[in-house]
């Protein structure tokens, strides 16, 4: 099968990945490591694959490998720094946002696109950027919390 | 899944490339734009796949003769823009947000968006009755009408959009959409947008369409002609919904049934209706 060099900056990290001209789930990359990058539906539809690729969240699922080449992609591992967890997974933590905990990481990398653009969101605007990630544990109350949690977490840190 | 046959991904750099590109592969050859929708129902005999987006067409510009939004800016690029949102009061956002999660936004392309013209688009409609025009290239740069363009569809089936503008809001331009589906996330059972402009108190234009009918999204003409020329209250409005539902052709398929649609069309051009009279109220 013809396989086609692609360069991706992953977590900090530049590498380079051997992908199928076709291949998608990227930034799965490629089956290697980034456990976060979970399969779900495979079509664009529930999130589970949510990635942020050159700072805006995607279903990672629907984007063709190829097509990020060159590019930057953070993952769930990315977030956190010298083994402590970014805000967003300490307030997913606190708040109880995670039961069976696939839907978490995509969750959180939606959380994080939210937050780069609006830090101070209203519980609309928390339901809107997590339309795309689906939970079939939690009636997302407690998503909603965390989501807004982090973003406290993260102005008190810029203070 | 079948296994895809795709040997070659390429990144063209200009129209004139891709067009190139896409003439040289032939039927095994195809564009994609965003690719949410080319990754998820790629044929098994393509074998390459043409990218647009390395253009650098992702500008969205306010220039004199409209809003020109680039090709591959993404439906979240759109949402955001401080240009675009001063369109008929917003309109473009209200509707933009509605379209799939911002996940899928932050993938799908306008130009992707227009040039797949699904029916169930919510971005049609509206961009039909705002009178949006298409620039893209086939060999030559050419612009025209978004209804133009879909009617002359199967010969610019090779054309690379380019850009779409969109007229820049005058005083007296109105516009309103409205959406029907299972839930927000889903795809539209139908849709329906509307634009007027009211001079001295009367509709001198008029533009209704509805999407989703399962047909590709088309303006409803019988309905626009209740209303231009006339002002716009309870009894206009009503006779415009009874028109776009009586003569709108609707069909079943496995989302909703045409009766159901119908009524939809109805509630549809009302709601769009009575939300611009709100607004001319105010």
């Amino acid at each position: 099968m013809t396989m086609i060099d692609i360069t991706l900056t992953v977590n900090g990290e530049k590498r380079q990945f051997a992908v199928s001209p076709a291949g998608r789930r990227s930034l799965n990359c490629c089956g290697e490591g980034y456990k976060s990058v979970k399969k779900g539906c495979e079509s664009g539809d529930c999130g589970a694959c949510t990635v942020v690729l050159n700072g805006r969240a995607v279903t990672s699922c629907i984007v063709f490998a190829a097509k990020a080449d060159g590019g930057t992609v953070l993952t769930a591992e990315g977030l956190e720094t010298d083994g402590k967890l970014h805000p967003i997974q300490e307030a997913f933590l606190e708040e109880g946002a995670v039961q069976c905990g696939y839907c978490t990481p995509g969750m959180e990398m939606a959380t994080y696109d939210l937050l780069n653009r609006n830090p101070d969101p209203s519980a609309l605007e928390i339901k809107e950027a997590l339309s795309g990630n689906l939970c079939r544990c939690t009636g997302y109350v407690k998503q909603v919390k965390a989501v807004k949690t982090a973003a406290k977490k993260i102005a008190g840190e810029a203070k | 899944m079948p296994r895809s046959q795709v040997t070659n991904y390429l990144r063209p750099s200009s129209p004139e490339e891709a067009l190139t590109l896409l003439r040289d592969g032939g039927k095994s050859a195809r564009y994609v734009a965003g690719g949410a929708d080319v990754a998820r129902t790629l044929p098994s005999d393509v074998t390459t796949l043409i990218d647009l987006c390395a253009m650098n067409l992702s500008s969205i510009e306010e220039r004199p003769d409209g809003i020109v939004i680039g090709a591959t800016a993404t439906l979240s690029e759109v949402l955001e823009n401080g240009s675009v949102a001063g369109v008929c009061d917003g309109v473009i956002v209200d509707m933009m947000r509605k379209v799939g999660s911002p996940l899928l936004r932050n993938i799908a392309t306008i130009g992707g968006t227009l040039a797949s013209a699904h029916s169930w688009s919510d971005v049609i409609p509206l961009f039909l009755v705002l009178n949006a025009q298409v620039t893209f290239y086939n060999g030559e740069y050419r612009t025209l009408s978004l209804a133009d363009a879909y009617a002359a569809r199967e010969e610019l089936a090779d054309s690379i959009i380019t850009s779409v503008t969109i007229p820049t809001s005058t005083a007296g331009d109105y516009a309103a959409f409205q959406k029907f589906s299972r839930t927000a996330y889903d795809i539209a059972l139908l849709n329906c947008a509307a634009y007027l402009h009211i001079d001295d108190g009367r509709c001198s234009e008029v533009r209704i369409a509805a999407g989703g009918t399962p047909r590709l999204g088309e303006r409803l003409p019988q309905a626009e002609g209740v209303l231009r020329g006339e002002a716009l209250n309870t009894d206009t409005i009503e006779r415009a919904a009874r028109v776009a539902r009586d003569t709108t052709k609707t069909a079943d398929d496995r989302r909703a049934s045409g009766e159901y649609r119908k009524d939809l069309v109805y509630a549809g051009v009302k709601r769009c209706l009575e939300g611009i009279a709100g607004k001319v109220e105010a």
